[in-house]
């Protein structure tokens, strides 16, 4: 089933580059919704395959850009990803006259940017200082103390307001790895367990799964990817002998400065639930393509910078460029996958009677390291529920859904939010906390390198055991 | 000729001129942070510095940017390490650490890195 489903990608691949694509366009034309999550019930017409190049070409250019072609990729990537997203919100709107995707694809990446821009901006005015020797334990417990916390200020909050006090912590004895398994369980593998912890997770909460059931189903699988993985963590930690003979004395102190901000971060977390279908209070914008949570979050972002204590930062060297280089890259990425998102959401329907919760976790885990991983689960959600003539856009039926499949929800739960580990591009804070770290003089893996001598070696083993222990064989 | 703590302690500013920086002293540069670029390729063949030292200065073309200033923003820094010349490179406590802030009218104001600074050697 596995491969039939890897099958099918492929062909939608191989349709990209080889083959007349006049042709599959129009034996692929359908009259139901393709777009799980955009819920609008219009005749859509399929895109052409060859409408994935801009994503391909933009992934391509994300991962050797910096590698290869470093100064020209930094001075005209925003170009670049407006270009390429140009080239599909052009299609959408004059080929196939699609405007409903891309309306959804603009809230959605608005709602994407707020959230991460706002705690950015808060926890940048925020300065912990641990004035401790670094030893792997006290790692362990920070990695560990960062992996509960982003269940309640999201990845990118815990993200933000820990890396610096981390990478001080460690200042005599750093090492990429340190930032890379910063990255596994902070910015991703860490916020499994609520909505608030991972965006694809808060989608699903707004379409109806409860608040509780995440933790309910997904925690006795965290609580061992965690401590697999801080235990691999340890274990090179334990090697590193560095600052062995530096000598320093310690106030064994941590200092907590910028009070006011951490005020900003609570607004912003409880302004995730600011949403008409959680609140009936809730004024609804629509058609435009934001909320009021939008505007509480942006304007936690003009706010927090204007009123933080310019001490802090000086201290945090804070600046809007991490924040601008997620915006620009990411606005490529929303826009031009929106047709490989169409492709694979029609495909996994079509085929979605065969495709059993292990099909679910791998795929949806493979495209989350490389898409976002929200609509990714939206998506696979969707299909999911189809294959049990479930409809997601019905509240009841997504209850329904969580009570008797709970093995299909769990799979994507989890595939979405741990995969997203696996590239820079996977999650938004990855590529913040690369950034924070450069800046810190810190030299980080390339994408390839992340990939290659980290990610795979370290979390696919652990993705395939978590497989084999709760998805294989079940249907 | 200053040297770096002079150039600290009084407050000698340096100047900034799109991707020109002047600094009031001579020292060997060791690492050089500006943005989330890393250089410590120094040789004559760099394709990211040009540096030279001029009677009671020393300048470095950033050669990868064309003004500076758009570069780094106002909570920002260009962080160096560098060994007052004439003293002993190899000797890690003559290594020092200072940030530089870009401010307007082509200053560049010198500080010793503190604590609260990230800056991994």
């Amino acid at each position: 089933m596995l491969s039939r489903f890897f099958l099918t990608l492929c062909r939608i691949i191989i349709c990209t580059f080889f083959v007349n694509t006049d042709s599959i366009a129009e034996t692929t034309s359908y009259t139901e919704s393709i777009s799980a999550v955009s819920g609008i019930e219009s005749s859509l017409t399929l895109p052409d395959p060859l409408m994935m190049l801009p994503f391909i070409v933009l992934l391509i250019m994300i991962a050797t850009g910096p590698l290869l072609f470093r100064h020209f990729w930094e001075h005209h990537y925003p170009k670049i990803a407006i270009f390429l997203g140009m080239i599909t919100v052009l299609y959408y709107l004059f080929v196939i006259n699609d405007t409903g995707s891309l309306f959804h694809t603009l809230a959605e990446y608005l709602s994407f940017i707020a959230l991460l821009s706002s705690l950015f901006a808060a926890s940048g005015g925020i300065l912990i200082k641990v004035d401790r020797k670094a030893t792997p334990m006290l790692n362990v417990i920070l990695l560990l103390f960062g992996g509960v916390i982003a269940n309640i200020i999201g990845t990118t909050g815990a993200s933000m307001l820990l890396i610096r006090p981390f990478i001080k912590l460690n200042k005599d004895r750093i090492k990429p790895y340190h930032i890379v398994f910063f990255i596994f369980i902070i910015s991703n593998i860490g916020g499994a367990l609520t909505p608030i912890g991972d965006p694809p997770l808060f989608l699903g909460f707004l379409r109806g799964v409860e608040f509780f059931w995440v933790v309910e189903h997904v925690w006795y699988i965290w609580l061992p990817v965690i401590l697999l993985i801080v235990l691999i963590f340890y274990i090179i930690d334990s090697r590193n002998t560095i600052a062995e003979d530096v000598q320093r004395t310690y106030s064994n102190t941590i200092e907590f400065k910028g009070i006011r901000n951490v005020i900003y971060l609570l607004i912003i977390v409880v302004s995730v639930f600011v949403d008409p279908n959680i609140m009936s209070w809730v004024p609804d914008f629509h058609p435009l393509p934001f909320g009021l949570r939008e505007i509480i979050m942006f304007s936690m972002v003009i706010i927090a910078y204007r009123t933080a204590d310019k001490q802090i930062l000086k201290s945090n060297e804070f600046d809007f460029e991490p924040i601008k280089e997620v915006a620009f890259l990411f606005v490529g990425i929303f826009a031009t996958m929106i047709p490989a998102l169409q492709l694979i959401a029609y495909e996994a329907k079509m085929n979605g009677k065969e495709l059993t919760p292990s099909v679910f976790y791998w795929v949806t885990g493979a495209l989350s390291a490389f898409l976002d991983n929200a609509p990714t689960y939206l998506n696979f959600l969707s299909a999911e529920m189809g294959k049990f003539d479930l409809d997601i856009n019905n509240k009841l039926e997504v209850l329904k859904f969580e009570l008797e499949h709970p093995v299909y929800l769990t799979a994507i739960s989890v595939a979405a939010v741990f995969f997203g580990a696996m590239t820079y591009i996977g999650n938004g804070p990855n590529f913040m906390v690369k950034s924070i770290s450069e800046r810190a003089g810190i030299k980080m893996p390339t994408f390839f390198g992340f990939l290659f001598k980290y990610a795979i070696p370290v979390l696919l083993p652990i993705f395939v055991l978590v497989w084999l222990i709760f998805f294989y064989g079940e249907v | 000729m200053n040297s770096i703590n002079d150039a600290v302690e009084n407050k000698i500013n340096g100047l900034h001129y799109g991707n020109r920086l002047l600094l009031p002293f001579h020292a060997h540069i060791l690492k050089i942070v500006i943005d989330d670029n890393i250089i410590t390729d120094f040789s004559n063949d760099s394709k990211e510095v040009e540096i030279s030292c001029k009677n009671n200065f020393m300048e470095i073309y950033f050669l990868k940017y064309k003004d500076l200033m758009n570069t780094v923003s106002e909570f920002e820094n260009i962080k160096m390490i560098l060994v007052e010349e004439g003293k002993d490179i190899f000797n890690p406590e003559t290594h020092e650490k200072i940030a530089l802030y870009l401010e307007d009218a082509h200053k560049v104001r010198i500080e010793k890195i503190t604590e609260d600074i990230l800056f991994i050697e």
